[in-house]
């Protein structure tokens, strides 16, 4: 009852659970556009996911399995169903999830038949794939309900149905290591549990068995995503897009929530996106207009371009930045490669590289 | 269903007129009145003969003598102090009166002077610690209630018998104090008179203004050369008068000296200006206010003691209504403006039908091309934010500025810029009249007038009040474009009447009809408000008849056509509507038609905003303005349509990274020109099939060129 009548005031006053604040791109988050000034490796059409096999880069490009090797990329085979998270194998296999709902381990990235199958019937929306220490594959679910591509609905829906899988290829057994995740998007383990991106509760938990998911960084301005290793110790994490006032606002409007899902086509949703500027007919936001002929970059971004490097405990040393104003955004993957980091930024469809040597001077001063 | 219901609830409900009226400066002294009616209404009705002539005669009495009292106490709160030693100062004036009629047996008329000099100077005594002295005036009047009090105690010991066994019998005397004419007490009569003198005093007189100064900003008040400290004294000093008066009009009415007369009537009269409106911290009050708490206080004191109530609990219940007006009073001022600004945006229900497409492949009027891709652009990086274009005959181009300036660019080649003229605010449409004179809408300031050698003249920044409005919107406030007939009649919009120009998203947020449209006569000079409810009017251009304009309602999406003479004089019909952008400037083409902006496309989550007025209420009041969900108008386009409201071609910048927005464009010897608000630069496009030589205004006025 009290509950019901503190819930009642915060909704009228704008209080508690009802205040739309986002926390602000602060400390290591500070904004830079060191995402635009990149090298492009690869334009493609969608590109979804990396891994890394010693001087290959394996690239999920819709149904396309890519080989990027020596500057040259060339497709290794195509699956019936989009790719919709990699990881690479030991000993050289690699495992692909497909269309969210399937994951195939293959001896090869080229063998014709896979070793390996899951194919459980609650798998909808397998959108990450990561090794664990024991040799098994840790596989996050985004939602039980939204496809993989349709997490806008599954964010507009208020869904937590995320879950993180544990895959054992040995036993071909899946055991279910946590539910009711906000969107989980992105794993790596961590100690004996395992790091997890939870989009919607804009958040890194860290999944342990027999304990809840715990806070291990949490408020951030952006939804993050997949997570990789990084040499060093620590962590790559991207934010696929970053939140907004208005959308945190609109999260909070029911009636309005379901009349757009109802009435408007999704690219024209008022939702963040990995894209932006492509119609008109998308939301606009005061600060948008053109002033004098400038598109300012500070603006409430529709999409966004971010990977952040976590130290060790998970939290944030320095950050790569694509703003309003730049295209490069919506990046969904990041994994170290020799002595650079690729990146996916999947609004323009482009696989990036970053020189590693000096990066944290040059963005940590 | 529910959208009807939606659409008849903002229909009928006028959102917008709660927050016009608090920012009214009356709703102050409303909220007193209504509270005194509600009191009024329900003793009324719980006790007997309440409003019988006898029991009002009587309430006004008292009345009459309390708000003597009130009024000098306000005069004394708006300056910015308090005087607690209001009832001492009564008692002893009362004795005064007394004493030197019943005891020394003076004239009356001398009588009534000597007890006003005493009250001036028991005031007088305030005054001059307070004002020259600079004590503080709460403690200071403590300390003189306590020592007047002394004084009276002492004075009624030696002098209570004479003058309670002296009973006068002068008609004079007792006139003032229980005489009537025409049934009114002589103390209500005198009280009017002084409350109304009082009223054009503190509004329209000097020293009035000078006190609400003081009593507003002490210091700004003396920088401002105001002499503050005779003018707190001199308040004193006139609380005291006033409270002599009232004494007189008792002391006539009972002629006691009690030795409670006067005691707790500081709480009486303090809690009479609180409850009034009268703000403790100074620098806000009037006697209307002063007048309302008075009679509120007396209601309830004499209804209590009417119920019996005993005199603690009167008491009791004044003290607890001062302690409730007072917090109500400090929360009031402290938060007025905020609860303003949230409850002042009143967003409406606007429906608009999916807009017909636009999309490269669907095919209609509106398909979208890349014409406009490669205009020549003209002052790029010079010019900021050109809303109009306009050439003379000698092909010389004028743009505004948001500098407030008419800029010029030189023929041939548009690479002289000079400022034709400075007027300071943001000039809007532009056209020419028959003299060559230049016509130009400043937002802000209204329709101006600039001559061939750039003199600047003031066409008119006033129409008529409208009598149904409640914000007077007789103020220009976002004069908008413009068109001239040929009789000299100009027709300009008005964007809105309820926003600033700078806050016109907030009026797109609304989607309410504020806009109106204004007809100003060159020849006479008379302004008249021509239509009213229009949904953010913008261009207009006179149509081929002569007798009719068309006009854009932006954030109607619509064309639309009114007659000013004629057969059809008054109407209005609809042109064109459900356009996929928001129209801006109309203007004429060389082949009859007319030239089109829109200045920006619909998106459909703000057409579905615009139908949940409630979301917007929301929004506005929790989204920071930047990060409002806004119409989009980084994309625009040109269209030519005609009479009919017949699209008959369209202009596109697909990626507008050229020309990023077009709010005008004219025509102009086989060239289009467009003008964009928010932009650093004038685009030129090179017309297919155009008239070579089209100039519009001489073409409209029948000159060669």
């Amino acid at each position: 009852m009290i509950a019901a009548v503190r819930e009642f005031a915060n909704r009228f006053l704008g209080r508690g659970d009802a205040t739309i604040t986002v926390p602000s791109f602060d400390g290591a988050l500070k904004p830079n556009q060191k995402l635009e000034s990149v090298e492009t490796l690869l334009t493609c059409e969608a590109p979804e996911d990396l891994a890394v096999d010693g001087p290959n880069l394996f690239i999920a490009d819709g149904r396309r399995l890519l080989c990027f090797n020596a500057g040259s990329a060339s497709q290794v085979r195509s699956f019936e169903q989009p790719v919709s998270a990699l990881c690479a194998l030991p000993g050289g296999g690699i495992a692909v999830a497909l269309g969210g709902r399937e994951v195939r381990l293959y001896a090869n990235p080229s063998a014709e038949q896979p070793r390996v199958t899951f194919a459980e019937a609650a798998f909808n929306a397998i959108n990450a794939l990561t090794l664990a220490d024991d040799n098994t594959l840790i596989a996050t679910d985004g939602s039980a309900t939204c496809g993989v591509d349709d997490w806008a609905r599954d964010l507009m829906e208020l869904n937590r149905t995320g879950r993180v899988f544990r895959l054992d290829p040995g036993s071909k057994t899946v055991t279910a290591l946590a539910q009711g995740l906000g969107h989980a998007f992105g794993a790596c383990a961590y100690g004996n549990g395992v790091l997890v991106s939870e989009s919607w509760r804009h958040r890194l938990a860290l999944v342990t068995p027999g304990a809840s998911p715990r806070s291990v960084l949490g408020h951030l301005p952006v939804y993050p995503s997949r997570l990789a290793k990084a040499s060093g110790g620590g962590y790559w994490l991207t934010a696929f897009t970053a939140r907004t006032q208005l959308i945190e606002f609109v999260l909070r409007e029911p009636a309005y929530r379901r009349r757009m899902m109802a009435e408007i086509a999704p690219e024209y949703w008022v939702a963040p996106r990995l894209r932006s500027g492509i119609s008109f007919k998308e939301p606009m936001q005061g600060a948008h207009i053109k002033t004098m002929g400038v598109i300012k970059p500070w603006a409430p971004p529709r999409s966004y371009g971010l990977v952040i490097r976590l130290n060790a405990d998970g939290q944030p040393l320095y950050s790569l930045h694509s703003r309003v104003d730049g295209v490069n955004h919506g990046v969904v993957a990041a994994v170290e490669m020799g002595d650079d980091l690729v990146l996916i930024a999947k609004g323009p469809g482009r696989v990036l590289r970053v020189p590693l040597a000096g990066l944290a001077e040059e963005l940590c001063s | 269903m529910r959208d009807t219901l939606t659409s008849l609830r903002y229909r009928y409900w006028p959102d917008h007129l709660l927050g016009e009226i608090l920012s009214k400066r009356w709703t102050e002294t409303a909220i007193p009145v209504i509270l005194l009616l509600i009191i009024g209404l329900a003793l009324s009705r719980s006790i007997d003969n309440f409003l019988s002539p006898a029991s009002l005669a009587d309430t006004a009495r008292q009345a009459g003598e309390i708000g003597f009292i009130a009024l000098g106490l306000a005069l004394v709160v708006i300056v910015g102090g308090i005087d607690l030693s209001v009832g001492s100062i009564f008692a002893l004036t009362d004795f005064c009166a007394l004493y030197l009629l019943d005891v020394l047996g003076w004239p009356v008329p001398a009588v009534v002077v000597a007890t006003l000099l005493c009250g001036a100077l028991l005031g007088a005594v305030n005054g001059v610690l307070i004002g020259y002295l600079r004590l503080r005036a709460f403690i200071t009047t403590l300390i003189t209630l306590i020592i007047y009090r002394s004084t009276y105690d002492l004075l009624i010991q030696r002098y209570s018998n004479a003058i309670a066994s002296a009973f006068p019998d002068i008609p004079s005397w007792d006139f003032i104090g229980g005489g009537s004419v025409f049934g009114i007490p002589t103390v209500a009569l005198v009280y009017v008179v002084i409350a109304i003198f009082g009223h054009i005093f503190l509004t329209r007189l000097r020293p009035g203004w000078h006190i609400t100064a003081i009593g507003g900003s002490r210091r700004s008040a003396y920088n401002s050369g105001i002499p503050v400290r005779r003018t707190i004294a001199l308040c004193y000093v006139a609380s005291g008068v006033l409270t002599s008066i009232a004494a007189l009009f008792f002391a006539s009415r009972l002629g006691t000296v009690g030795g409670d007369i006067g005691v707790g009537l500081e709480v009486i009269v303090l809690t009479a200006t609180v409850l009034g409106g009268i703000t403790l911290g100074g620098g806000k009050g009037s006697v209307a206010k002063s007048a309302v708490g008075v009679l509120i206080v007396l209601l309830i004191t004499n209804g209590l003691t009417t119920m019996n109530a005993r005199g603690g609990v009167n008491r009791m219940a004044l003290a607890g209504i001062l302690l409730v007006a007072a917090m109500v009073d400090i929360r009031w001022q402290k938060n007025r403006t905020r609860i303003i600004s949230k409850v002042y945006v009143a967003p409406t229900y606007h429906a608009l039908p999916p807009p017909p497409p636009t999309e490269i492949g669907q095919g209609g009027p509106f398909e979208q091309n890349d014409k406009l891709r490669n205009v020549e652009l003209v002052g790029l990086g010079r010019i900021e934010a050109p809303e109009d274009v306009i050439l003379d005959r000698h092909d010389n181009l004028y743009a505004g500025s948001r500098h407030g300036d008419i800029m010029r660019f030189l023929a041939p080649d548009y690479q002289t810029m000079e400022v034709f003229a400075h007027i300071g605010g943001q000039p809007l449409g532009m056209a020419f009249d028959r003299q060559d004179n230049l016509y130009v809408c400043i937002g802000g300031m209204g329709l101006y007038r600039i001559t061939p050698d750039g003199t600047v003249e003031k066409a008119t920044d006033e129409t008529n009040r409208s009598m149904r409005s409640v914000n007077d919107d007789s103020r220009l406030r976002l004069a908008d474009d413009l068109d001239i007939t040929d009789d000299g009649l100009i027709f300009f919009s008005e964007a809105t009447v309820r926003y600033e120009m700078d806050e016109w998203p907030i009026d797109g947020l609304e989607a309410r009809g504020n806009g109106r449209i204004i007809s100003y006569d060159t020849k006479t000079g008379a302004t008249r408000t021509e239509l009213r409810g229009l949904k953010f009017p913008n261009g207009i251009a006179v149509a081929s008849d002569g007798q009719s304009i068309l006009f854009a309602e932006t954030f109607g999406c619509s064309i639309k056509r009114y007659w000013f003479a004629g057969a059809k004089k008054g109407k209005v019909e609809v042109v064109m509507d459900n356009l996929p952008g928001y129209p801006d400037n109309i203007n004429l083409a060389s082949d009859g038609n007319y030239w089109l902006a829109l200045v920006g496309m619909r998106s459909p989550s703000l057409d579905l905003a615009w139908k949940m007025p409630g979301f917007r209420r929301r929004m506005a009041k929790r989204v920071p303005v930047d990060e409002w969900l806004f119409p989009n108008i980084n994309t625009g386009c040109v269209v030519k349509f005609n009479e009919q409201g017949k699209i008959l071609e369209s202009f596109w910048d697909l990626h507008g990274e050229n020309h990023p927005m077009i709010t005008s464009m004219r025509e102009h010897r086989g060239y289009l020109y467009l003008g964009g608000i928010l932009n650093n630069r004038i685009g030129r496009y090179k017309l297919d099939n155009a008239d070579p030589n089209f100039v519009q205004y001489d073409k409209r006025w029948g000159k060669p060129s």
